[in-house]
């Protein structure tokens, strides 16, 4: 029981607060709050606060950057062209913002596979698991509306490409495309659309979307291990994590300080480099080696995969139905995993996300045209490329098979083995990238129900 | 439900872009356009509100849609190969428009590309 008596007489700042909103509750939750220890790795827990920190350094520089931004066809480049090379510090501002989009996006889908492998999306956090998707889906929406503001080449053509994917939409495809693009085509209309999404809509989402996520985190505390009933120690929130959090945003705000000053542009490295270049001109043929961010190349290069026709659709139409559906068992990974479901081991799930690392990881080195030496359309090049990504990709493959197997006693590897012969298949036999990975899902799943006849009591005995 | 459709239908109506409007019909190339296709061997003009690449290979003349058929980039003439190439997928099309190699599932549209008894360059769509 609170001695309400002391609670009255209490003066200062807290008194004076608690008198008119009665914000003792309040403390006395964060004094009690803790962060369960001793289970997983302390890092984990930080990232969540990582990506928060990069979005408010967004927020921020996205304010100052507005203030000199003028929307408009003839303003939009000249706008950042002035802002970089006249305002002072403005390439300074520039390059925090850009650098700390990358930082935010690097930070969030860590904190997302940290969430898949420790299962905390289980009961009762799924909507926490859900707002966090969706988060996640808004900060996309963030780098993809970003990304055409400074009316350049590069933007003109990726939200070409971009939007253009929409299109494959059944029924509403061309209405949704429309309403993107405030017309047929990518205009200045497009850049006015995208513009009041960048700042207003996505903004408005976001923070809504982020006080849903942390509402249901302080409500339900941090997810316990899978089987574990009480934590087996605990931190105080208030002051010792929240002292920590605080110190790795000073470090976080070192590490985007840095290379905002000394790699303004980017690494230079095609796909993550941010020179304004040459304005955006609808009349100029898009020139060789354009490529997306390092995030959506991925998806860049699948649909350089797919043939032009499919089961009756155009390649691009399977393509997007494909990156639908994974998307959509992302989404729905909560009510997926229902060993996780009943709080016991569920090995096949956290294979899942490994063999979603590697998949992602192939496709995004191959995008890249790692080992061709740039872009070429030379067809012993782009073999090349595949040669040296899936030695990597293979490499990277081995190491987690590895480490998962001693580190964590994993013995579950058929998703995993899938994606990594899917990538030997592709890039060291040389068959076409979906004929590999209908190949390798098929002796997966064929291995997996070998095991489940032959070995009915082995998933019983695999951990996480 | 009729509440919700009077505040939804007019946000839908209003996020609908009006139909473009401008010249419609053939295009005659400017005196700069005609030079960038004698000095690049193609030169990208608006007919009718679309992206056109016309294009001479020797002394033909041949016009198509400029926008690829795959995710709708503006694509390229490769002039030592006689191809029209898409640099963001890497779709290339022949001089009649069809796909050679790539993703594109479509061949490019093509257009009328003529020399009037001036010297002028008139582009105009097929079917006109």
């Amino acid at each position: 029981m609170p001695d309400t008596n002391s609670d009255e007489k209490r003066g200062g700042l807290r008194g004076w607060l608690d008198r008119r909103y009665q914000v003792t509750p309040l403390f006395e939750f964060l004094r009690h709050k803790e962060v369960p220890l001793g289970s997983h790795w302390m890092g984990w827990y930080y990232l969540g606060g990582i990506t928060m920190f990069f979005f408010v350094v967004q927020v921020i520089t996205g304010v100052l950057l507005l203030m000199y931004y003028q929307p408009g066809e003839a303003t939009a480049y000249e706008s950042i062209r002035f802002l970089t090379t006249k305002v002072p510090f403005g390439w300074l501002i520039r390059s925090v913002h850009s650098w700390s989009a990358h930082l935010m996006i690097i930070s969030l889908v860590l904190h997302m596979f940290s969430t898949m492998m420790l299962k905390a999306y289980r009961p009762p956090r799924e909507l926490t698991w859900v707002s966090g998707y969706l988060l996640f889906l808004l900060t996309l929406g963030f780098g993809f509306s970003g990304y055409l503001l400074p009316w350049n080449k590069l933007a003109y053509f990726a939200t070409t490409v971009g939007t253009n994917i929409v299109r494959s939409v059944p029924l509403l495809g061309n209405w949704l495309l429309e309403v993107m693009r405030g017309g047929q085509d990518v205009t200045i209309n497009t850049l006015y659309r995208f513009f009041a999404a960048h700042v207003v809509i996505l903004p408005l989402a976001f923070v809504g979307l982020i006080a849903m996520h942390l509402l249901f985190i302080q409500r339900q505390g941090m997810a316990l291990p899978v089987g574990a009933k009480t934590a087996p120690r605990g931190m105080k929130f208030f002051p010792s994590f929240a002292l920590r959090d605080v110190l790795l945003w000073m470090a976080c705000l070192m590490v985007l300080a840095t290379l905002a000053v000394f790699l303004p542009y980017g690494p230079g490295i095609p796909g993550m480099d941010w020179e304004l270049g040459q304005k955006a001109d609808p009349f100029a043929p898009a020139y060789p080696g354009i490529k997306p961010e390092w995030y959506f190349l991925w998806e860049y290069q699948l649909l350089k995969e797919f043939p032009p026709h499919l089961f009756g659709l155009e390649g691009p139409q399977v393509c997007l139905l494909l990156i639908a559906l994974l998307f959509g068992i992302w989404a729905i990974i909560p009510w997926l995993d229902r060993r996780a479901f009943r709080d016991k081991p569920s090995p096949a799930f956290s294979d899942l996300g490994w063999a979603a690392i590697l998949f992602l990881v192939y496709l995004t080195l191959t995008g890249w045209d790692i080992g061709a030496g740039g872009a070429s359309s030379d067809l012993a090049a782009i073999q090349h490329s595949a040669r040296v990504c899936a030695w990597w990709t293979l490499a990277a493959g081995a190491v987690v098979v590895v480490f998962r197997f001693l580190r964590y006693e994993h013995r579950w590897f058929f998703l995993t083995g899938a994606a990594l012969l899917q990538a030997a298949l592709h890039g060291l036999v040389g068959i076409s990238y979906l004929l590999a990975g209908v190949i390798s899902v098929a002796l997966a799943a064929v291995a997996i129900a070998i095991r489940r006849v032959l070995f009915p009591q082995a998933n019983e005995k695999d951990v996480t | 439900m009729g509440w919700l459709v009077s505040i939804v239908y007019p946000i839908i109506r209003y996020l609908k872009p009006l139909p473009q409007t401008g010249p419609t019909g053939p295009t005659r190339l400017t005196r700069d356009e005609a030079s960038k296709l004698e000095q690049n061997k193609f030169v990208i003009v608006p007919v009718s509100g679309q992206r056109v690449m016309v294009l001479q290979s020797g002394d033909q003349l041949h016009a198509f849609s400029a926008k690829c058929t795959h995710e709708g980039c503006t694509v390229t003439f490769l002039p030592a190969q006689s191809v029209m190439w898409c640099p963001c997928h890497d779709g290339r099309f022949d001089l009649n428009g069809r796909v050679l190699s790539g993703p594109p599932p479509q061949p490019l549209t093509k257009y009328m590309a003529q020399r009037q008894p001036d010297g002028g360059i008139v582009v105009s769509q097929e079917s006109a």
